[in-house]
């Protein structure tokens, strides 16, 4: 116990202090703006709400959105295990850059990464321009959509993965090498078990950040109802055409689902790295 | 570890069956046409209820059940024009300003030979209004009112939206048909005293006319410049607001072009009826009763009670056409006196 804390009949007032002012901070800045969405949406009633929420248009891009952002997630922790490997394992020239370049996409913002995109892929892009007499169109389709969200959200599982082998015992994959195990036996049996809390980690922040993106999403994707239009972007034009309410359930469906997410995170955590 | 991974391959699975991307809601059955519209903010209710609807029960009629599906998206007239320019797969586009049509034509989607129809490739047109708060607390009579000390303007951004440059060339026309009713002669500084004065309490600029519309419902701003139609639908829903009919003021007129090179050989009948639908009766009674007028035939118009008269109407031929209303109007006088002053 630090000398510095002041005892009044052994009652300590800094940790009530502490938690209220953070409580207070948190108020006007994260609680009282989702407690907001929570509380329009639901101002006209249930009725007008479910409504809203079951209008094709919606539901489809839900859907949309967890589909996209689930094959974006998957190429993301595939291709940051990958890399979180190859670039702790081995030491070569230009190693460090390829790290820096990795994270870059974070520092981007995420218009800009759409309009790159874009500009490559597009009909009349540098790449694009080739593969659209072919009848290839990317651009303005699902695929875009998965592009897009890969961009943007790949530095998120390497991240979290490359730390875990960056600390890990080297001694215990020795020791499985001398036991006469192949590489590939002592990543599947040594290596991945102590991994299993980052992947998690890193497939559920992906998966989180991709339902949410938005600004090169509205780019890559022409924005066509029904067609390639992604929750966020559904929640946007709704907003635009004043159909707020509409705006509102979907903006609900997507701030619980990601409250989901991030508990299923933190309590899967716990119990992924207590063995 | 067994235990484990079993409960990760079920995580997996579950997540599987989300893995399909999901089929279109209005997919309509095998063999069913599609027609990609591209169209500026405001026109999306009136081709949603109506339009799209009623051709589709025609074409169904006379082309032995054929189905005919619309998928579309609106947003600034600038937007949806740079989104063509980029490549997004319209048939056809809808704009608010012929200019949009200009940049379609420099970049080969449309050919220069588009409007080949009376109308000049005009769908429909509205002229500009001021919407304000009920009782009109400002006292606004009129555009110049707009520049008063405490007068709080939504108006959309000239770069993005079509709506936004109607509405500057509206403001900066009316001073000058007002100044050439009053002495005989364009008082041109007159006109951009006013833009001046104007912009200076503009306190929002949006991406486009609908998306100003839905901030100053949200209780934004105290004066809205837009098109008739919008200050129409407004008062159908009980909104508390006011029109306010300047003396002059401009009638904008919407342009429709086909983008050639989205459309394949077998698709052009379908696109150019639809186009061709527009001007017919049906679809022009469908945007009166949306709030547009009409340019086929000025007697619908009368059919809408809700239709202002203007006493010193004019379109933008008042300036020359759009050729000469950009540069000189929108760079000159706006962008390089008003706003980058």
């Amino acid at each position: 116990m630090s000398e510095n804390v002041r005892h009044t009949r052994g009652f300590d007032l800094i940790k009530p202090l502490s938690i209220t002012t953070l409580l207070i901070v948190m108020m006007p800045l994260v609680l009282l703006p989702l407690a907001s969405i929570f509380i329009f949406g639901t101002s006209s009633g249930l009725a007008s709400f479910w409504r809203a929420l079951t209008a094709p248009e919606a539901i489809f891009a839900l859907q949309l959105s967890l589909v996209t952002s689930f094959w974006a997630t998957v190429f993301n922790v595939f291709f940051g295990l990958f890399a979180a490997y190859v670039l702790s394992k081995y030491n070569f020239w230009g190693r460090n850059a390829l790290i820096v370049t990795i994270s870059l996409p974070t520092a981007i913002p995420t218009a800009v990464a759409g309009f790159a995109l874009l500009l490559l892929w597009g009909p009349y892009g540098i790449l694009g321009k080739f593969l659209e007499p072919q009848g290839i169109h990317i651009m303005f389709t699902a695929a875009a959509i998965i592009l897009a969200n890969i961009f943007v959200t790949f530095p998120l599982a390497f991240g979290v993965i490359k730390p875990v082998f960056d600390t890990m015992n080297q001694s215990l994959e020795e020791a499985s090498a001398t036991m006469g195990a192949t590489r590939w036996q002592t990543f599947w049996h040594v290596t991945l078990p102590s991994l299993r809390g980052a992947i998690l980690s890193g497939a559920l922040l992906t998966f989180a950040r991709s339902v949410g993106e938005f600004g090169s999403t509205i780019l890559v994707s022409g924005n066509l109802a029904g067609r390639t239009q992604t929750a966020p972007l559904y929640i946007f034009a709704k907003f635009n055409e004043g159909q707020v309410e509409a705006a509102n359930a979907i903006a609900i469906v997507l701030a619980l689902f990601s409250f989901v997410i991030f508990s299923v995170l933190f309590f899967a955590r716990d119990w992924l790295e207590a063995e | 570890m067994k235990f484990r991974f079993g409960s990760i391959f079920v995580l997996a699975v579950s997540l599987f069956s989300m893995s399909c991307l999901p089929s279109a809601p209005s997919g309509g059955g095998k063999g069913a046409r599609t027609i990609t519209v591209y169209g500026f903010s405001i026109m999306k209710e009136a081709m949603e209820k109506d339009i799209y609807p009623a051709f589709a029960a025609k074409w169904k009629a006379e082309h032995n059940g054929e189905e005919v599906n619309f998928v579309s998206s609106f947003a600034g007239s600038e937007t949806v024009t740079n989104q063509i320019l980029q490549g997004a797969p319209a048939d056809i586009a809808i704009l608010s300003i012929e200019r949009d049509v200009d940049r379609l034509i420099a970049a080969g989607h449309v050919p220069k030979d588009w409007y080949v129809t009376p109308q000049k490739g005009i769908v429909n047109k509205t002229p500009f209004v001021i919407i304000v708060r009920k009782g009109n607390p400002k006292g606004i009579t009129d555009f110049a009112d707009l520049g008063k000390d405490g007068v709080k303007l939504i108006h959309p951004d000239p770069v993005s939206s079509g709506g936004a440059q109607w509405s500057l060339l509206a403001i900066y026309g009316s001073e000058l048909k007002k100044s050439e009713a009053e002495g005989g002669k364009k008082d041109e500084t007159r006109a951009l005293n006013t833009l001046k004065a104007i912009w200076k309490n503009v306190i929002a600029t949006p991406g486009s006319a609908r998306e100003a519309r839905t901030q100053f419902e949200l209780g934004q701003g105290d004066a809205l410049v837009t098109y008739e139609l919008e200050a129409l639908l407004m008062q159908d829903a009980n909104a508390p607001v006011d029109v306010v009919i300047p003396k002059s003021t401009i009638f904008s007129e919407h342009p429709v072009a086909i983008v050639d090179r989205n459309v394949t050989a077998d698709e052009r009948p379908l696109v150019e009826a639809f186009r061709n639908f527009l001007w017919s009766e049906e679809a022009q009674k469908a945007f009166v009763k949306n709030h547009f007028r009409a340019v086929t035939n000025e007697s619908f118009n009368d059919t809408n009670a809700q239709f202002a008269k203007i006493e010193m109407p004019f379109t933008v031929e008042y300036f020359g056409g759009w050729e000469k209303a950009y540069p000189d109007v929108i760079e000159k006088v706006f962008r390089d006196q008003v706003q980058n002053k």
